[in-house]
């Protein structure tokens, strides 16, 4: 940039492609004497090599997935010159190295790393990352803005007022501030109202008496006759998409604690929700209330359980790619190709595209879209029509009897289930038999058989497969009611729903059963986003019951992390209970969740206007069309963290005119690091760090055994701009918008004594040193660094300034004993459990879940549905697909549209990443050589996609602008006829795709991040419900795969 | 960093990964070992002996590759390749018919042949093979005539025509303009300095080996499919992979002699 003239410099100021003063930042130390020293080795035959010096190497967290690989940075005059594996995390070695591996051992050593991993470096310096605060200056969408000073912004959203009088037609609009919208300020008085709102639900209070309790304070709710809605502070929504521990905690904090909005939401239904949410209903424990003496079920993990590849001699792959996606591939790869060439392992994957996972399998089986279900059913019901099934484990009716049989996990299998008008209901309870309390019965020899499921003594097992009558009560045991569910259908009816060869099916099955516990059935979002994912997971979970592999070495398995939160024994800083005025959000919110629509005030007889979802929360699809319908209630601030679900969702261009709507949505903040395909409707954007800027805590995944804590940490100094807050210099970031509003509104939990008197919050790292100071003693804690790795520490982060790194600070807040440990942790990029301590001798893993799971769920079965009034069945059943949201068959013609992940593109993010797109410029539709040839379709011809609910086969952007969905088509074998795929990540109209404007300067976009198809507009939208894609219902999913399409060919 | 290694190994880190390292060839412990660690243990072991001992080659099992391509984009990463430039592209095809159908992926990295096509066609001598068994290309001495990328019957040999990635964006970012350290020098693409007008190829990432760092491909490989090591030494994880009755070379028939070896 040596020639810079002013025009060019004015031209880009407010995105990275134009910041030289943060780019000319030097390091503190000049590299030129290593560099002679080098020179001096190399005549001596030595090469040279700055990169494998130590003190150029930090170590941190990829998030160019989700993932989440620990990485080794090699940095160059603070530049990150390459991105390697981590050695120390066991995402990247099999096994990965000693956890107390002296640094400087691990110099040369280097992990395994996917190909967005090591791409990563072009995410970092994307020349159209934003650096200083965007405000709109044309209509939302129209991608005019103008950079405006931090405080400036700060001022606005706080105190709102007539912010946009610059834009046409918005002279005379007010916008609120987030100072009128902390309404409730009472850390007492809405853990209170909050107590009498679950009351009203309850039936222990009326509206009425409420009101009259809380006379004096009715105008901080959203509406006084429906106290349920929740205080005005529930008007400001925050929602997010990647997410990970730390900065989580930062925004519930805020938000929540401090805050007191209910209305925090993630976007899990936009991944794998029903996965997600079928494991927490199959987790869900009862939990008897000693005084009242019952039970309720509660604690239920939103989680799930993946294969353990580890060590498993035979895997089914379901709608799952671990070489592609999967929570893989660097970390579960290794483990399943090194097993397939010496013959450990076998692979079957049922998808109907043919995956690079598929291209190392045993059996692929191209099965229908949305019949996964039918499929799991059809071998469960041929295992126990043959007796194939592990008759100890599912026998043990409590953990007594699982303990007996060294069995970490047991299930209901044998709980009686009473049968009313036919149907599966509640749990058959000892009183109603009188012979005992809220117990639970099976059938023994000697007659029912009440029992605890949580006794350690008394060994109860019960009867498989019961259906009798009990005194009156017609009952079944859980296990007869799968194996009823599984033999409605005889296997060629199974496989001709499937569309698959019905001796599959029993070659899976068998294969399945002749592993012992070393078998799994691992299944990720082909099963679960669709309109019937929910009962298609619990299918393929009850497969895995019927093995009973949870908990084994080769089975089943569960993440296991280092908390950071503190609270554990021996962990310094209690952290979510170091606030001083922690407040209780309440009520209702905008996505109706966990809550039970026929005992709210709201209650209006079915249908309920939009659908509710008791058992499953974060719906991202969900958000901004209830927000778009104000139901419940009207929301005036939307902060959108790290998501662009107009791009992610299927049907995410219904969200367009809703974010353009500024009455529906007065205010809409989004904290971005470009101005991306959703951010580019925003009203202001704030830049943010990149993953290799920031702190994060990126937890673990469910084929993790060993028990971790991968910490990102900044490792270059960042691009963005600095700005004070508190007094202090920090980068603009997520935290820095937050610190400043708690600064600027007051707002406990923050600044001078934000932890409690003497424990400020000043900066983030404030609250993430602790953070690591927690990991670091949780447990056995890790080692002190001795001098060296310290002077190492301080060596490898001489690049950053004290804006992002700040050791004095850090030592004076925990210590020297503390600041010791903390060097350990972060010198290693995390904690992580040595691999022969998460695998130990013999056949369990050490990490265990070590609970009942449900085969039968009876929270699920008492659970009403709010469009419909009936019931959710609570046990495992194929339910066709698809269906409107209320339970309606949906039958459009067309091809079956559906998605993939390649490994080189992470949905929204690696567009910006041209050495990948160096690999495939273009994404393209996979179609089947008959299919092609029926179309008169020839390689790379370019077909426009249209749908039922999108005729035009168009994006529809706003503003009169519209992007056709096109894209060239690639001929294949591996595909099912009448399946059509395109992988995601391509065609987007934002993130540099597009000229944009800033300060009235045009800059010029980037068309390599146009090219492709991105065709989530074609997907179908719910024909009630109508501005919102497909849903599954109990399990809250965004349906992907359920769409039917129709191809034209067009030409370009 | 003035660090030695033997004052950092103190006592109190008497790491199981320092034992790792050293265990004895014979050792009969049924553990697991990343077949990483191994190899990088071999390779500090040939780094004991002169180079003109040492013998390089590269095993790629396809049973195991993946085709992820994370080697290619290593490869660009750690030799800031140029658009166009990809020392270890993987090929990909199709084989089969619905449902029968099958996917092969192929890294295709220099052959580093003992009979290089490439060598004999250089007008300057700019390329030759060295006594370790890699071909090299030195890039002060060459001319861009581009006779090497013709000969080579692999297409392992590509041309760097000075583009960058970025050069159409707002700016053309300081990561495309790094130093970076092909075959142990000092290099930055600006100007028409060499490498630009140059050929270019992969040469077993000289200075990350010689510094005792496996090759970029070889690390970043997420199916382990890639092996690395010295040949003439018979113990190597290399030496025991291509005594398999399943390997074979590429163009064999070329008489080229190819030291990368391919199991199926």
């Amino acid at each position: 940039m040596g020639k810079l003239v002013r025009r060019d410099f004015i031209k880009t100021f407010a995105l990275l492609g134009g910041t030289t003063v943060f780019l000319t930042l030097l390091p503190r130390l000049s590299n030129i004497e290593r560099i002679v020293a080098y020179k001096e080795a190399l005549k001596e035959g030595k090469p040279l090599n700055p990169l494998l010096e130590p003190g150029n190497i930090l170590y941190s967290v990829c998030q160019q997935c989700n993932t989440q690989c620990g990485i080794k940075v090699k940095l160059l005059d603070g530049i990150v010159a390459k991105i390697e594996g981590n050695p120390y995390s066991p995402w990247t070695l099999h096994p990965h190295i000693d956890y107390y591996t002296p640094l400087i051992e691990a110099t040369k050593i280097d992990g395994a790393l996917c190909p967005k991993g090591q791409a990563g470096i072009q995410t970092q310096y994307d020349p159209y990352r934003v650096v200083k605060v965007l405000k709109r200056a044309g209509k939302r969408g129209e991608n005019k803005w103008i950079s405006i000073s931090f405080e400036q912004a700060i001022d606005e959203i706080v105190n709102g007022g007539y912010l946009f009088k610059h834009v046409a037609e918005e002279e005379n609009r007010y916008v609120p501030g987030l100072k009128e919208l902390w309404a409730l300020r009472d850390p007492k008085l809405s853990s209170e109202m909050s107590n009498d709102v679950k009351n009203i639900w309850e039936g222990k209070m009326n509206v009425n008496e409420f009101k009259s309790k809380w006379k004096d304070h009715l105008h901080v709710l959203i509406d006084p006759d429906h106290p349920d809605l929740g205080p005005k502070n529930n008007q400001v929504v925050v929602m997010w998409g990647r997410l990970k521990g730390g900065r989580s905690d930062f925004i519930h904090r805020f938000f929540g604690d401090s805050f007191g909005t209910i209305n925090r939401h993630g976007h899990t239904t936009v991944c794998q929700g029903s996965l997600y949410f079928a494991c927490k209903a199959m987790s869900e424990q009862y939990i008897v209330d000693p005084k009242t003496k019952v039970g309720k079920w509660e604690k239920g993990e939103k989680f799930y359980w993946q294969a353990d590849q580890e060590n498993s001699e035979f895997i089914i792959f379901v709608g799952a790619s671990p070489f592609e996606g999967n929570y893989g591939p660097t970390n579960r790869t290794f483990g399943i190709t090194d097993g397939l060439v010496s013959g450990k392992v076998k692979i079957a994957v049922i998808d109907p595209r043919f995956s690079k996972t598929a291209s190392k399998a045993w059996k692929w089986i191209p099965i229908k879209p949305g019949t996964e279900g039918a499929f799991a059913l059809a071998m469960i019901r041929w295992i126990i029509e043959n007796r194939k099934y592990d008759e100890r484990y599912l026998s043990n009716a409590n953990k007594a009897a699982a303990k007996e049989d060294g069995e970490p996990t047991w299930t209901n299998a044998t709980w009686l289930v009473k049968i009313v008008d036919g149907k599966p209901e509640k749990f058959l309870r000892a009183s109603e038999l009188g012979i005992g309390g809220d117990q639970f019965v099976v059938l023994t020899k000697e007659g029912p058989k009440a029992f605890e499921p949580y006794d350690e003594d008394e060994v109860v097992e019960g009867e498989l497969f019961v259906d009798t009558e009990i005194k009156g009560y017609r009952v079944k045991s859980a296990l007869r009611i799968l194996y009823e569910s599984s033999s409605s259908k005889s296997l060629k009816e199974w496989a001709e729903i499937c569309e698959v060869n019905p001796r599959d099916i029993v070659e899976l099955a068998d294969e399945f059963t002749k592993h012992g516990k070393k078998a799994a059935a691992d299944i990720h979002r082909g099963v679960s986003q669709h309109t019937n994912g929910f009962y298609n997971v619990t299918c393929w979970m009850n497969l895995n019951l019927l093995i009973g592999n949870f908990d084994w070495k080769g089975g089943m398995i569960k993440a296991s992390t280092y908390s950071i939160m503190g609270g554990k024994k021996g962990q310094p800083f209690d952290l979510s209970k170091m606030h001083p005025a922690k407040m209780t959000p309440f009520g209702i919110s905008i996505i109706r969740h966990e809550v039970k629509y026929e005992e709210t005030t709201i209650f209006d007889g079915y249908p309920a206007k939009r659908q509710w979802y008791p058992l499953s929360s974060d719906v991202y699809q969900e958000i901004l069309p209830s927000i778009g319908d104000e139901y419940p209630y009207p929301i005036k601030v939307l902060f959108l963290y790290m998501g662009t679900p107009v791009y992610s969702l299927p049907a995410g261009h219904t969200n367009i005119p809703i974010l353009m709507d500024t009455n529906r949505l007065p205010l809409f903040i989004a904290i971005d690091i470009t101005i991306g395909t959703t951010s580019l409707y925003a009203d202001y954007i704030f830049p943010d760090l990149s993953y290799l800027e920031r702190w994060e805590f990126a937890g673990s995944h469910p084929n993790i055994a060993p028990k971790v804590q991968p910490i990102r940490q900044p490792v270059v100094e960042p691009m963005v701009e600095k700005v004070k807050v508190f007094g202090k210099e920090m980068p603009l970031s997520l935290e820095a918008l937050l610190l400043k509003l708690a600064e600027k509104l007051g707002l406990p939990g923050f600044g001078k004594d934000g932890f409690g008197k003497g424990q400020d919050f000043l900066s983030m790292d404030d609250y993430y040193i602790r953070m690591v100071a927690n990991v670091a003693m949780e447990d056995e804690p890790v080692p002190n660094a001795n001098d060296e790795e310290v002077k190492l520490f301080l060596e490898s982060r001489k690049h950053l300034s004290p804006a992002i790194f700040d050791p004095e600070r850090w030592r004076s807040i925990l210590g020297d004993d503390l600041w010791r440990k903390v060097v350990f942790v972060l010198n290693r990029g995390g904690r992580f459990e040595d691999y022969y301590k998460a695998y130990p001798e013999g056949e369990l893993v050490k990490n265990k879940y070590g609970r009942l799971i449900n085969m039968y769920q009876e929270k699920t079965s008492t659970t009403k549905d709010a469009i419909t009034g009936v019931k959710y069945p609570g046990f495992a059943l194929y339910i066709s697909s698809p269906r409107d949201v209320s339970g309606k068959e949906i039958k459009d013609d067309g091809y079956n549209l559906i998605t993939y992940r390649t490994i080189t593109m992470t949905k929204s993010r690696t567009i910006t990443n041209y050495w990948l797109l160096s690999l495939e410029p273009e994404n393209y539709l996979l179609i089947n050589k008959k299919d092609a040839e029926a179309l008169g379709l020839k390689q790379g011809d370019a077909v426009k996609i249209t749908s039922a609910t999108n005729p035009e086969g168009i994006w529809d952007l706003g503003n009169g602008v519209k992007k056709p969905m096109i894209g060239k088509v690639k001929i294949v074998e591996g595909i099912k006829p009448g399946v059509i795929a395109f992988s995601l990540g391509y065609g987007h109209w934002a993130t540099g795709a597009k000229d944009t404007i800033i300060d009235g300067v045009q800059i010029k976009g980037d068309e390599r991040r146009e090219k492709g198809i991105h065709a989530n507009a074609a997907m179908r939208i719910d024909p009630i419900i109508k501005n919102t894609c497909l849903t599954d219902i109990p399990g809250g999913s965004a349906v992907f795969y359920d769409t039917k399409v129709k191809i034209l060919k067009v030409t370009t | 960093m003035e660090i030695s290694r033997r004052e950092f190994v103190s006592k109190a880190f008497k790491s199981s990964l320092y034992q790792i390292t050293n265990f004895p060839e014979e050792d009969l412990s049924l553990r697991k070992e990343d077949p990483l660690i191994r190899m990088q243990r071999e390779l500090e072991r040939a780094l004991e002996k002169p180079r003109e001992q040492r013998k390089w080659v590269m095993v790629i099992d396809l049973r195991k590759c993946v085709g992820c391509k994370a080697c290619t984009i290593a490869c660009v990463a750690e030799n800031s390749l140029p658009p166009g430039v990809a020392y270890r592209p993987v090929i990909e095809e199709e084989i089969g018919t619905y449902p029968n159908v099958t996917r092969r992926f192929i890294p295709r990295p220099c052959m580093q042949c003992d009979n290089p096509p490439c060598v004999p066609v250089c007008p300057v001598k700019a390329t030759w093979k060295r006594e370790d068994g890699i071909v090299v290309i030195d890039y002060d001495t060459c001319i861009g005539c581009r006779y090497c990328i013709v000969a080579c019957p692999y297409n392992a040999r590509y041309f760097d025509f000075g583009e960058h990635y970025t050069e159409k964006t707002p700016k053309l970012m300081n990561y495309e303009k790094r130093k970076f350290f092909e075959y142990g020098e000092e290099w930055e693409r600006k100007g028409e300095e060499s490498p630009i007008g140059n050929a270019r190829k992969c040469h077993f990432c000289i200075h990350r080996i010689e510094n005792g760092e496996l090759p970029a491909c070889v690390t970043t490989c997420i199916g382990r499919a890639t092996y690395f090591g010295d040949v003439k030494d018979p113990n190597t994880l290399v030496s025991q992979l291509i005594s398999k009755p399943n390997v074979v070379r590429l163009k064999e028939e070329f008489g080229t002699e190819p030291k990368v070896y391919y199991l199926l």
